[in-house]
């Protein structure tokens, strides 16, 4: 058994079956990029091999362009950073004339991420993502600590509710929550996106934080408060993850701060049946590559022919 | 098509230019050795880096296996460095110790490996010019000793070497502090670059501003000219103003902290203006440096 761990083929064993099934929506391999870490994947192509990816997410899109916020927009923090980028996108009609066509060709699931003010924006937004060739899944980015209004439908579980329902009969495809960890009860929110129908949970966003210059007695992030993300949050998006999987049967997407392949087994045990990697693409872009390059091993070690097969496995 | 392979119309100064030859890579340090006061010149070993890197392109530097410093850094190409055929067998940057990554980055050896990936940004365009002035603040000299090696034909950069339609002569105003920060003078005067000086403290060369020199160069130009600058943003605004004033197109090479360096996290933004679509300048649009840039042209910046 444990020469399996020696062979890090970047073929997987035949016998090893990568696949998830998050809900409605199938991937060939847990191994996904976060929303807002990875650019519109153009500007990775000759890094990485985005067909081996098992699923993309583009940076959110809103219905109308937004500029963001004003620099400086990320920090550097002990093991993180901090972000206000503040969702600079060119709108929904923009994505997809500029970016859905790209993506549609790189036969990995795109997973569209969408932020909006209120909830008919976020119900017009699916409808318009509703048939379009290449659209894998939507991902409701109820959770972005950097933009007036949106995450009050990560911090209410009664909106919450309301609102993943009202994207579930909007269209057809697969609905996927992201929450955000700042709130009193993941539970109570997990159970809310749950009960709503959502296809799976994506945990976690960003925590919100802030960096000060004491000297100049100013903060340091234009925006003044910011997201963090990266190693720093791992502990708490872990704890995230399995306090939801112990209310919910709906899948769950680990995020926050997994760079290595132990992080990656580590959110899968806890009860992740995929993950996103972020930040740590912009540290190590090739990453992905590495990871799935190394899981089949990982998962052989643990006896498990499936990924599915680990997920939440953990012995409390 | 240019040398590392793009549609030059693709690859100008505001173009949607990724980081389509760019390489994660472990390479190894050759030497690390002082050049003035807090500079020093880092010599990597990267045949495949240095035969595809452009005047005014950047590379990602990232310690490995530190979690603090987490992110990498960016740092303009120096120069190449070859053999005795010339063919290119890795690159220097030259760097300013400020921080946590340059005062880690100070104490590495010979043998030990960095986190590289590059070449990154547009680059300088290859521009038909007479004259070639160089105005740089501190540390921003680094990106005009392979720039000014290439418009004097001294070497191809690329792959294949890209044409540059060779200049009569280049001349670098170089603004420092003080006497012991000036930093890599020798290596610009024997690429054949004529190099003036200012400092601030009256230590070395003109006792005053890096835009005296541009003025008393542009008074003595010879000919056709461009400028290019690097350096602090208030340097640059000033440098853009005289520029404007005396008609000589100028472009800036943008110095904005990044944390990715290839166009994903959308945190190098400056505010770039959309000339064609409003010629009086007041409309503008975040830009991502390091794949819109990190050169502009100054016009176009609103500092
Ligand atoms: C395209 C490009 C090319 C460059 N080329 C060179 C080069 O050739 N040589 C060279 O020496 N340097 C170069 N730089 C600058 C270099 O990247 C920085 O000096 C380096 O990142 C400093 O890292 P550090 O960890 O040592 O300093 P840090 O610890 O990161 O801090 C250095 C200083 O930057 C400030 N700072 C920190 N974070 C931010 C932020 N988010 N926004 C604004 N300021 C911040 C800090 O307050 C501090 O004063 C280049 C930068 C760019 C964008
Ligand atoms: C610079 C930056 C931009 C981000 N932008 C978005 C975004 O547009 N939409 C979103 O849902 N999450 C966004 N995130 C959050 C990440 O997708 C992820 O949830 C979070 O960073 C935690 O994972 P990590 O620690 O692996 O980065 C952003 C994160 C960073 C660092
Ligand atoms: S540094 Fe990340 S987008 Fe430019």
């Amino acid at each position: 058994m444990n020469t399996a761990i020696e062979n890090t083929n970047s073929i997987a064993p035949p016998e090893v079956d990568l696949s998830v099934q998050l809900g409605r929506l199938h991937l060939t391999n847990p191994v996904m990029v976060a929303s807002g870490t990875f650019g519109y994947a153009r500007e990775m192509a000759h890094l990485v091999d985005l067909s081996r990816l098992g699923g993309i997410l583009p940076k959110t899109v809103t219905k109308q362009e937004r500029q963001g916020n004003a620099p400086w927009r990320t920090i550097e923090t002990a093991a993180g950073m901090l972000n206000s980028i503040g969702l600079d996108n060119d709108g929904i009609d923009a994505f997809l004339e500029n970016h859905q066509p790209y993506l549609t060709t790189l036969g990995t699931a795109i997973v569209v991420s969408i932020a909006g003010r209120t909830q008919d924006e976020f119900v017009e937004m699916c409808q318009q993502l509703d048939g379009v060739p290449g659209v894998a899944a939507i991902e409701l980015n109820i959770s972005c600590p950097n933009v007036s209004g949106g995450v009050d439908f990560g911090t209410d579980p009664n909106m919450c509710e309301q609102l993943v329902a009202a994207c579930r009969g909007a269209c057809e495809l697969p609905i996927l929550a992201k929450l955000t960890p700042n709130v009193t009860s993941i539970q109570d929110m997990a159970r809310a996106a749950s009960a709503a129908g959502a296809d799976a949970l994506s945990l976690i966003n960003t925590c919100q934080g802030m960096a000060v210059d004491w000297r100049g007695r100013k903060p340091m992030l234009g925006n003044v408060i910011g997201g963090l993300s990266g190693p720093a949050i791992k502990p708490i998006a872990l704890r995230c993850v399995y306090q939801a999987a112990q209310v919910v049967d709906t899948p769950i997407i680990g995020i926050g701060g997994i760079a290595t392949l132990d992080d990656m087994m580590e959110f899968l045990v806890t009860g992740a049946s995929a993950v996103q990697l972020g930040t740590v693409n912009f540290y190590n872009p090739t990453v992905s590559m590495t990871l799935l390059d190394a899981l089949p091993a990982a998962l052989a070690e643990l006896g498990a022919k499936s990924v599915a097969e680990i997920v939440g496995t953990l012995r409390v | 098509m240019n040398a590392t392979g793009l549609d030059c119309s693709q690859h100008a100064l505001s173009a949607a230019y990724y980081a389509d030859a760019a390489r994660q890579r472990s390479v190894k340090i050759v030497e690390n050795t002082p050049l003035s006061r807090d500079t020093f010149r880092l010599r990597l070993a990267s045949p495949e880096l240095a035969s595809h890197i452009l005047p005014g392109q950047f590379l990602m530097i990232r310690l490995p296996s530190h979690e603090s410093p987490l992110l990498a850094r960016p740092f303009a190409l120096y120069d190449t460095w070859c053999d005795d055929s010339g063919t290119p067998l890795g690159l220097d940057i030259g760097y300013l110790v400020v921080g946590k990554a340059t005062r880690l980055l100070k104490a590495m050896r010979t043998g030990d490996s960095v986190e590289v990936w590059g070449p990154l940004g547009n680059g300088f365009l290859p521009q038909a010019t007479e004259h070639l002035i160089m105005v740089a603040g501190g540390i921003g000299q680094t990106p005009f000793l392979a720039l000014g090696r290439e418009y004097l034909g001294g070497r191809p950069y690329g792959n294949p070497g890209r044409e540059v339609p060779p200049a009569n002569k280049v001349t670098l105003c170089y603004g420092v502090r003080s006497k012991q920060f000036a930093a890599g003078i020798e290596d610009f005067e024997n690429a054949g670059i004529s190099v003036k000086i200012s400092t601030d403290d009256g230590s070395l060369g003109h006792h005053g501003l890096v835009t005296d020199l541009l003025k008393q160069t542009l008074d003595q130009r010879l000919g056709q000219c461009r400028i290019v600058c690097c350096g602090p943003e208030p340097m640059m605004h000033a440098v853009a103003r005289i520029a404007h004033e005396r008609e000589v197109p100028c472009q800036v090479s943008l110095e904005t902290p990044m944390a990715c360096g290839i166009g994903i996290c959308f945190s190098c933004v400056t505010k770039v203006r959309q000339l064609e679509e409003d010629p009086t300048g007041e409309v503008w649009d975040y830009k991502r440096t390091c794949v819109d840039g990190p050169v502009f042209d100054a016009a176009k910046i609103v500092f």
